[in-house]
């Protein structure tokens, strides 16, 4: 299976999530986290909701999760996809049961309930950013 | 104060949906032309519409749209936030809520869409993020297809739920001449051989962009027994999120379900005066048909986990036949998509009594807006009787 990029990585516009790609670079899984209340927030965002403090901080994790969904794309939605390629939505009990969207790795369908391990790849080039792949356990 | 019996809709109006980017008019041209069917159905004069309310990024705004008919006034001109189709349903709201605060005295709910002017999907723009596209996630189905494969995987509600509605809604488009399907019946066969786009949701469980336009009037209830035909007064109706949910996305809880949490349900029935076994008839927001199926859960006319699979077949689902006749006009599968604006007429058209497939004595008709976005929404429109 192709281990294919789409080319559209990297913080969002909001800046919200630098944090998290900036952890990437840095080959670690960084989740954000309040620093006042310690909640796991996710999907990122400029104040803890339940504190009400700004700027949370951001805290790394070991890329070891849970399936908690998944996908298998047939139809190529992007020029540079080729299909089929399956993604999974990995559920990390180390963060608060926060939940991210990955690419899998292996033929096999993803089991939901079953472990997963996150691989850091590298950018390609210096307009990427580094991905996680993950896999089963 | 509440909305029940404040508002009723009084006109119905739409474009032929059109094969994407073959429309002959611009987006802005093609509400207007639902704007004025729409009134020629109330029997009014389409320059005495004051209000304007769509959802999900429409760029016919409600200045433009006044600009170009003509109105008298503008008094009233709204946009539901929030991706997908989960505006709809507050889009109604906002124009009920207008009228009823006397705000505005006649509010169209329209969306309209001409993807030559406006690309392909329109409604998706902007609402995947990078955690999506960096993981090849781009498309409204993908995100729906995740939920959907955890609903038949740990729910355990059985996929022949998800047929049974496709199934239904291609039935119903055979006698609705306005229908994209109308002509090209799909039986149960075709269906399982159609091709898959993102897993489990094969061609057939997805709806396909048309470009066109509709639009419903809401006057107040006093006013609309002076328009043509009868009235669809609304009886309830509920809009937004419960914690847990809104943009939290792929974090949203609980992840299968439509995101109509229960506080949302018992506010909608105690609202309107209803309860769930008084519902005639439905049409469910299909963008796809997993999320339509999660819907009919949260509102409680399909039980949750493999006893959804005994109340969802084909036959149950029918105006002919069924217990829980739903998409009646064909759904956005069959009917068409724009947006959803489809099964918010025929929703109307039930009570009004020129739907294509009407249920006999419909008094109460329940209309489930577009699933699992960000918010989401359920409205009930009834007959006079309904309201007495």
């Amino acid at each position: 299976m192709a281990r294919q990029r789409f080319g559209l990585e990297g913080p969002s516009h909001t800046g919200h999530d630098v944090g998290h790609w900036d952890g990437l670079k840095a080959g670690e899984l960084r989740i954000q986290r309040c620093g006042a209340c310690a909640e796991w927030i996710w999907v990122a965002q400029p104040l803890c909701p339940s504190c009400h403090a700004f700027d949370p901080g951001w805290e790394a994790v070991e890329p070891d999760g849970v399936v908690y969904a998944w996908t298998r794309t047939w139809r190529a939605f992007h020029p540079s996809a080729e299909v089929p390629y399956t993604t999974v939505l990995v559920e990390l009990p180390q963060a608060g049961n926060k939940r991210v969207l990955g690419l899998y790795t292996g033929a096999d369908d993803p089991v939901i309930g079953s472990r997963v391990r996150g691989e850091f790849e590298s950018a390609p080039d210096e307009n990427s950013w580094p991905l996680i792949r993950w896999s089963a356990v | 104060m509440n909305l029940r019996g404040a508002a009723a809709v009084v006109g119905v109006g739409q474009t032929v949906y059109y094969q994407r980017n073959t429309a002959p008019r611009s987006t802005r041209g093609l509400v207007a032309e639902a704007l004025i069917d729409a009134a020629r159905d109330a029997g009014i004069d389409v320059r005495q519409i004051d209000g304007f309310a769509s959802w999900g990024d429409d760029p016919t705004e409600g200045t433009h749209m006044a600009t170009a008919l003509g109105v008298h006034e503008l008094r009233w001109s709204s946009l539901a936030w929030g991706g997908g189709g989960g505006g709809q349903v507050p889009a109604i709201l906002q124009a009920a809520a207008a009228i009823a605060t006397g705000q505005a005295t006649c509010v169209a709910v329209y969306r309209g869409m001409n993807q030559a002017e406006e690309g392909r999907m329109p409604y998706a723009k902007g609402h995947f993020d990078t955690q999506y596209s960096a993981h090849g996630i781009l498309t409204p189905v993908q995100v729906c297809a995740m939920r959907t494969q955890r609903m038949l995987e740990i729910d355990k509600v059985p996929a022949s739920t998800l047929e049974a509605l496709a199934l239904a809604g291609y039935h119903h488009a055979q006698s609705n001449p306005r229908a994209v399907a109308y002509g090209k019946p799909l039986d149960a066969e075709a269906y399982r051989a159609s091709r898959m786009i993102s897993e489990p949701l094969r061609r057939h469980d997805c709806s396909r962009e048309n470009d066109g336009a509709g639009a419903i009037l809401l006057m107040a209830a006093d006013r609309a027994k002076d328009t043509r035909g009868k009235p669809a007064y609304l009886l309830g109706g509920v809009q937004g999120f419960v914690a847990g949910w809104g943009e939290l996305t792929e974090n949203q809880d609980p992840y299968t379900s439509n995101g109509l949490a229960p506080a949302m349900v018992e506010r909608l029935w105690a609202q309107s005066g209803v309860t769930v076994d008084d519902v005639d008839v439905t049409q469910v927001y299909e963008n796809f048909t997993g999320p339509a199926v999660a819907a009919l859960i949260d509102i409680g006319l399909v039980p949750a986990g493999p006893a959804a699979g005994e109340v969802m077949t084909l036959e149950n689902l029918t105006v002919e036949k069924g217990r829980l006749p739903m998409n009646t006009a064909g759904g956005n599968l069959a009917d068409g998509f724009v947006h959803g604006i489809g099964v918010v007429l025929e929703a109307a058209r039930q009570i009004r009594g020129d739907s294509p497939n009407p249920v006999p004595n419909a008094k109460v008709s329940l209309l489930l807006g577009g699933p699992m976005a960000p918010q989401v929404g359920a409205v009930l429109f009834g007959s006079e009787d309904a309201l007495a």
